[in-house]
């Protein structure tokens, strides 16, 4: 990372009774980026969060913040904001009091919160609605209210805990886009934490995938989907074909492997994987990775096979094709536009070398 | 339950209830309106004199005062106790809490008159006079469990997420507590203040053993009835009664009217 960076988490570990709920995490996110921590419940991503907000201290380790140590600072002196799960409004205010909390506390005057405040409704659409009371507002409304809140005192880093659970699944893909464009817009660096893989492709400069409190991998999305590391990262991060793989020879950037006598090639990414001939290996290969063909297609990476399962899925179609002598499925994820491709049509299948992720662990 | 049978017996001693609870209150008040000084029917004369009575007599006026400044600063004192109490007790986890809970409901059971020879013997020992201050701690003593109960009942609603997003916005444990979880417990202080003026108003036993030469309403009232019953009494208790229904009444539609918290 080439700035500085304006969170850095030092060998972070915490412990709740019995449970590790992280291992020694080191993470350090450069300013501006939309970050999300990645996990499945329990992973240890909302612990981290609560850590940079302070509202759990951790057993050992340091969290700096824009290079000060913060790790013992309680909440109320830490340069950062957090927008809830639940929003957290306050209910006996108005949106426009749940605003001015933060600006008040810093002891700005009447007219540099009124200012700010007109300046983030405005931003956030929120003008006709700031004399209304939460239980007045809808989803997506207390979305944004708490949004505007916890940016109002131009905290150094936003910390967002999961905050669009609670939306249906129409309106959360909206405020996803226009959450990613208020964090362009403002360029403030945003912590996001969800466990929805979905929603972490769509809105993230960087994700930090977690499991069992350690960092499983950090990327962009497209390397995440295409170039997991590890089966835990390709099975959490969309849906993907496991392939079981005897590695024939590395050379260069090619790999040379065997999947059940088909012979299959594939790139190393971020360098040599320093495989060696008769290595067993797993290989992730995307649905969406394979396309299909009526004979024999021009590529490294080609199976025949016959299709024994499909679900129409509007913007696409999903099978399952028997490869080999029936005994291994390919998932593939088809366009329809191409074809219906219904049960019992034999068909060939091929893939780019750069899209078959052999796995480390 | 729709079927006819049980549903009939279910409303009648339902009423029959009713008639019960409000027969004796519709005979005390219709006694304060009748020209005679003999209790009971028939009644041949009705008059206001009872209450116009009640107005003039100074005596009457003075203790109603008394009896409300001594409910009205036990109930602020009972307010802050229990609040602290509540607050203390309430997020806090550790062993012996059980217990320390059982103690803090103590005062609310122990039978009246126990407490009240106790809180009389204590207050000659730390040498508090007999009269209002002495009084005003006995009742104290005795409503604090419930502000402490009714505010903690409160408080396990609070999302902690809520202290959490005012301490995240630079307040301190104190502002937090002042500014967030003050106005969320409103309603149950609304509650808690109200049912404490109505015991103390209505205290007979500690008001008795606690006080000097000044007697408190219910105090009086018995006193004057060891006089001979008289009209007069029940225009007091009549006034009584509807100051302290209306109150009620006003209490649970503003307590129902601020609990209304936004769906989460």
């Amino acid at each position: 990372m080439n700035p500085d960076p304006i969170v850095r988490i030092e060998s972070v570990s915490k412990r709740f009774e019995n449970v590790l709920a992280l291992d020694s995490l080191d993470l350090a996110i450069a300013p501006g980026q939309f970050l999300t921590l990645l996990g499945p419940s329990g992973c240890g991503k909302s612990t981290t969060l609560r850590l940079l907000g302070g509202f759990e201290q951790p057993d050992s380790g340091r969290i700096l913040l824009g290079g000060e140590d913060v790790t013992r600072l309680p909440p109320n002196r830490r340069d950062v904001n957090m927008v809830f799960q639940d929003y957290a409004l306050f209910p006996h205010m108005t949106v426009g009091q749940n605003v001015a909390f933060g600006l008040e506390l810093k002891g700005q005057s009447r007219e540099q919160i009124a200012a700010r405040s007109k300046e983030l409704f405005e931003f956030l659409q929120l003008t006709e609605l700031a004399a209304r009371r939460p239980d007045q507002l809808s989803g997506g409304q207390r979305q944004r209210a708490a949004l505007a809140r916890a940016l109002a005192p131009d905290p150094k880093v936003l910390l967002l805990d999961e905050p669009l659970g609670a939306l249906d699944a129409k309106l959360r893909s909206q405020v996803q886009v226009e959450l990613k464009g208020i964090q362009q817009r403002t360029g403030k660096t945003f912590i996001f934490v969800t466990h929805d893989q979905e929603e972490a492709l769509t809105m993230s400069d960087r994700i930090v995938v977690m499991s069992e409190g350690r960092v499983m991998q950090d990327g962009t999305p497209e390397e995440l989907y295409y170039h997991p590391q590890n089966r835990f990262v390709a099975d959490f991060v969309g849906e993907t074909n496991l392939l079981d793989c005897t590695v024939r020879e590395e050379s260069g950037d090619d790999i040379v492997l065997d999947w059940r006598g088909t012979t299959l090639h594939a790139r190393p990414h971020g360098g040599a994987m320093g495989l060696s001939a008769g290595q067993r290996v797993e290989v992730a290969l995307r649905p969406e990775s394979i396309q299909c063909f009526a004979g024999r297609p021009d590529l490294p990476n080609a199976v025949a096979g016959r299709i024994t399962a499909r679900v129409f899925r509007g913007s696409r179609l999903s099978v399952t094709v028997a490869v080999g002598e029936g005994n291994d499925t390919l998932k593939a994820s088809l366009d329809p536009f191409l074809g219906d491709h219904l049960e019992g049509e034999e068909l060939w299948l091929g893939w780019r070398p750069e899209r078959l992720a052999v796995l480390r662990g | 339950m729709n079927s006819g049978y049980p549903r009939v017996l279910l409303s009648t001693a339902y009423w029959a209830f009713v008639v019960y609870l409000f027969v004796p209150l519709v005979l005390m008040v219709m006694m304060g309106f009748k020209d005679s000084r003999f209790i009971g029917f028939p009644i041949n004369e009705w008059t206001w004199n009872w209450y116009l009575e009640v107005f003039r007599d100074t005596e009457v006026l003075e203790v109603f005062w008394f009896s409300l400044v001594i409910a009205v600063s036990s109930t602020l004192l009972s307010l802050v106790i229990g609040v602290w109490v509540a607050s203390f007790l309430g997020p806090q986890r550790f062993r012996g809490k059980l217990i320390v809970l059982a103690l803090t409901c103590l005062p609310a059971v122990i039978p009246g008159i126990i407490s009240a020879i106790s809180l009389r013997i204590f207050a000659r020992f730390i040498q508090l006079e007999p009269g209002m201050l002495a009084i005003i701690l006995g009742h104290t003593v005795h409503n604090v469990p419930f502000v402490a109960l009714v505010v903690m009942a409160r408080l396990s609603t609070l999302p902690r997420s809520q202290l959490e997003a005012a301490r995240d916005l630079g307040a301190d444990e104190f502002i937090t507590f002042w500014r967030i979880t003050l106005p969320y417990l409103k309603p149950a202080l609304i509650g808690a203040s109200v049912f404490c003026l109505l015991l103390s108003f209505d205290d007979f036993v500690r008001s008795f053993f606690l006080g000097g030469y000044e007697p408190t309403l219910p105090v009086l009232i018995f006193a004057k009835l060891r006089s001979g019953m008289s009209p007069e009494i029940n225009a007091i208790s009549t006034v009584v009664l509807v100051l302290t229904a209306v109150l009620g009444l006003w209490a649970e539609r503003s307590m129902r009217r601020l609990d209304k918290v936004p769906p989460p």
